[in-house]
This record gives structure tokens, C-alpha cells and sequence, in this order.
């Protein structure tokens, strides 16, 4: 089945299986493979991406059903220079980051609340990391460096998300 | 060979031709949450998904003089955003945040929670409270199902292949009800329910009870209404000694319907505490509380 949509900005054409998860369509078809699979039900976050701007799950979306849709991935978020923006960078100086699995469905977590949300508190960040799981930070690292990213970001309201 | 074929319905005609297409076993797909967690486990036993998110109407949330609509395909955070559905049944916002994570709320939807109709599933009790009709088409015409008579059993429902959910309504509760959602589960956030209540209460000018629904969650096979435990209150003041009484025959209602089973031993004890809870929280307390 063909399908249209955009993909990091980028508008893409691309014939796939009708029965594969967006997960698999990114990993395999698109060799995107800074998403990852790990449960495959919806209960880990690694394979978070931003669907039309939502926090979803790409393991339990359809991939036929993005369809005309915009979906960022991990490699969708970056410094303009493609080195790693604001939260990235606080993710590496907060030490948020040991094994590295959960990371990508981390960081797109923390993008989808700073969205909506630019002071959040700690309970809200970390109600909005609610579904996704690290096994080796206990959390607290990647709080700070997502509470650090809102702080830096209303100091600086007007910086354009290319120049983070 | 791709082991199921897709579908976008973009009307709700269209999803009904599609959903009864002779020679070929269509389902519908809304959020996916439930579908491709079973196909992870269960053999495909369907040939298409026939996609139901994009039609306009499935999505709609509205209140039409007592009556407020639910579309099927409504998410759980277009749920908890809406003002409406906060103002009117705030037990059922306070059940769909504590749904899964943020994640599955942005695709997780009402008609997906309720065919799927799993014993613990969280919209449901409050919407039995609520005496919620499910409206369901197919190419006969239309029919209607109260929420409480359309789950049969675990993951069974009267929905007929080739029928599409397609919302619910309910009648607005009294202005001054207070209800409250109370959910056990193994950690905060992104858990499967143990066990859950919905209440929902008014008292008249004497302070006597004059309205009450109450409906555990995971308790017994299917989410229904208990009316003796509501009978132990109706017209009674809702003090401590009549919320106890309430709540132990609410156990022994259970204890009935299921028998005494491995989980009693765990369950006698939490029902009774989450139904006092509860019913102190309208009755005695402040209300709509959650957790």
C-alpha cells in the first residue's frame, strides 16, 4: 500500500505491507532506527514518537494509518547544526543517560510536555513520563534535565526551536 | 504477504459498507491500543481493519438538552481536556486519567475500552454509573444497549460482527451530584486496575440520599450497578454507620456473584475500603476525588 506523509519535516512516498506497526515501518522500511521496540504493547515508551504533535506509541499504530499525518522521530530532533539540542545536551550533562535504550522515547516524552507545558512542575514531568520506563536512572536525572530544559527555555522565550 | 489488509472509513456509511463487505472479516480500529497488544499474542482473526478514527462524527463530544453524546472514537485526553465532560461527569475525567500512560491516552478511545470490554477496564464503571447507552449501526439500522447490558462477559460483548459503535449518551446528572473514581493498581501511573469504584450520589433538602449508582470495577465478571447496595442507602442519611453498611454489603453482592475465589481473600478487604472511600469522598468530604 502507498503512502504519504511527513517525516521530520520531510514529505515521504513510501509502498509498505498493510499489516505492520508504524514501529516496524520506521525500523525497517525507513532504517530509522533511533526508535525502539522493546515491548511491543504499549507498556515501555521506546518506541515513542510525536504523531501530529501527540505523544503516541508507535508499536500499536498502524503504520497505513499515518496516512497524510506528521510524525517526528528521534532523529527529527536536533541542534540546526544536527548536534543534540537543549534537552539533549541536558540529558548528557544531567547524567540522564546510562545504557541509552529508553533515551529516544525520553527525550520525545519530554518534547511532547514542553509542548504544551513550559513550567511544568516535577509531579507533571514526571506524570508525563508515566509510560516510559528506564531501568537504570531511577528517574530522577531525567527530571532534572527536562526541568532544566523548561527553566532555560522560558529564560529565553523567543529563541526559535532551530537555534535551541 | 501482509497477513491483514487496511482501510480508512471516512464516513460513518462508509465504515458500515466497509465493516459488512461480504467474504472478507472486517474489525473496526480505532486507537489500536487493544488490537495490536492481541495481535502480539493471538493468531490475526480478522482480514481488515477497517479504520473508524478519522470519521468527524465518531469524534465529536456534545450536550444536547439533558442528553450528553460521546463519540466512540473520542480519546481519553480529548476526554480529560474537555470543560463540558469535567463540569458533568467528573468521575468519568478522573477514571480516564488514570488509563495507561500519556501515550496510550492519546489514542485509547471509549468505544475501544468498551467493546474490548475487559472486566477491569476503567471507563467502564463510571459509565454504568451514568446508566450510558451505547448506540450501535449497521446496515439493519440503528439500535440502543445500555453499557451495563451490552458487556456479557470478560472481553465479550452483544456487538455483532459487521456493527460499529459509534457513541454513547447519557442524561446529565443532577446539578448537585458528587461522584468519585477510585482505582487500586500495582504502581501510580500506566497500570491495569485490581480493583475500582464509580460512585455517584445527590442528597435532598433533609440531607437523605435521593440519587446513588455505584459500580465497582474488576470485582465481578462484568461492570453493573449494585442496587442493593443502593437500596442500603437511599433515603437514609449518609453518615459513617450507613457508608459501612453499604460498603459490607457491596462485599457480600461480590462474594455472591463470584463465589469465593483466590482473590477473595484480597479483594473482600480492598472493595470495602475503596466503597468507603468513595462514598465518604461525595458524602461526607468535598467530592469528584480521585486516588
Amino acid at each position: 500500500m502507498l503512502i504519504n506523509f511527513t517525516l521530520n519535516h520531510k514529505p515521504v512516498s513510501i509502498d509498505i505491507p498493510t499489516d505492520i506497526t508504524l514501529s516496524v515501518m520506521l525500523r525497517e522500511h525507513l532504517k530509522l532506527t533511533g526508535t525502539k521496540e522493546a515491548c511491543e504493547i504499549g507498556e515501555c515508551g521506546a518506541c515513542s514518537v510525536l504523531l501530529d504533535g501527540e505523544l503516541v506509541n508507535s508499536c500499536l499504530v498502524a503504520a497505513p494509518s499515518v496516512m497524510g499525518r506528521e510524525v517526528i522521530t528521534i532523529e527529527g530532533i536536533h541542534a540546526e547544526d544536527g548536534g543534540p539540542n537543549d534537552l539533549q545536551r541536558n540529558f548528557i550533562e544531567k547524567g540522564a543517560v546510562q545504557c541509552g535504550f529508553c533515551i529516544p522515547g525520553m527525550v520525545i516524552a519530554g518534547e511532547a510536555l514542553l509542548a504544551i507545558k513550559s513550567e511544568p512542575s516535577r509531579l507533571e514531568i514526571r506524570e508525563a513520563l508515566a509510560g516510559n520506563l528506564c531501568r537504570c536512572t531511577g528517574y530522577m536525572q531525567i527530571v532534572d534535565a527536562i526541568e532544566t530544559t523548561a527553566k532555560e527555555r522560558a529564560e529565553k522565550p523567543n529563541l526559535s526551536k532551530r537555534e535551541r | 504477504m501482509a497477513k491483514f489488509e487496511y482501510v480508512l472509513a471516512k464516513t460513518m456509511d462508509d465504515a458500515v459498507r466497509l465493516l459488512n463487505e461480504p467474504d472478507i472479516r472486517s474489525i473496526p480500529l480505532a486507537g489500536g491500543t487493544d488490537v495490536y497488544v492481541a495481535l502480539r499474542v493471538n493468531p490475526v482473526w480478522f482480514d481488515r481493519l477497517v479504520d473508524i478514527r478519522r470519521i468527524p462524527e465518531l469524534n465529536e463530544i456534545s450536550i444536547e438538552g439533558d442528553q450528553f453524546k460521546l463519540g466512540a472514537a473520542v480519546t481519553f485526553s480529548h476526554a480529560i481536556k474537555n470543560p463540558i465532560l469535567q463540569r458533568v461527569a467528573p468521575f468519568l475525567v478522573e477514571a480516564c486519567k488514570t488509563i495507561g500512560g500519556p501515550a496510550v491516552r492519546n489514542c485509547g478511545t471509549f468505544g475501544g475500552n468498551v467493546s474490548n470490554a475487559a472486566a477491569c477496564a476503567d471507563s467502564l464503571p463510571s459509565l454504568v454509573c451514568l446508566e450510558a447507552v451505547a448506540h450501535l449501526r449497521s446496515t439493519k439500522g440503528e439500535r440502543q444497549l445500555k453499557v451495563e447490558d451490552l458487556v456479557t462477559g470478560p472481553h465479550q460483548t452483544q456487538i455483532e460482527p459487521g456493527e460499529l459503535l459509534t457513541h454513547f449518551t447519557f442524561k446529565v446528572p443532577p446539578e448537585n451530584a458528587r461522584s468519585c473514581f477510585i482505582k487500586i493498581g500495582r504502581r501510580k501511573a500506566q497500570s491495569i486496575s485490581r480493583l475500582s469504584i464509580a460512585v455517584i450520589g445527590t442528597v435532598d433538602a433533609a440531607g437523605m440520599v435521593d440519587y446513588i449508582r455505584v459500580c465497582p470495577g474488576a470485582a465481578v465478571a462484568t461492570p453493573v450497578r449494585f442496587p442493593k447496595v443502593e437500596g442500603v442507602l437511599l433515603g437514609k442519611k449518609p453518615d459513617k454507620e450507613a457508608i459501612t453498611a453499604a460498603a459490607d454489603q457491596l462485599v457480600a453482592d461480590m462474594i455472591e456473584s463470584t463465589g469465593r475465589r483466590w482473590s477473595t481473600e484480597y479483594k473482600e478487604i480492598t472493595l470495602k475500603a475503596i466503597a468507603e472511600r468513595s462514598l465518604t469522598k461525595i458524602f461526607l468530604e468535598d467530592g469528584y476525588h480521585v486516588n
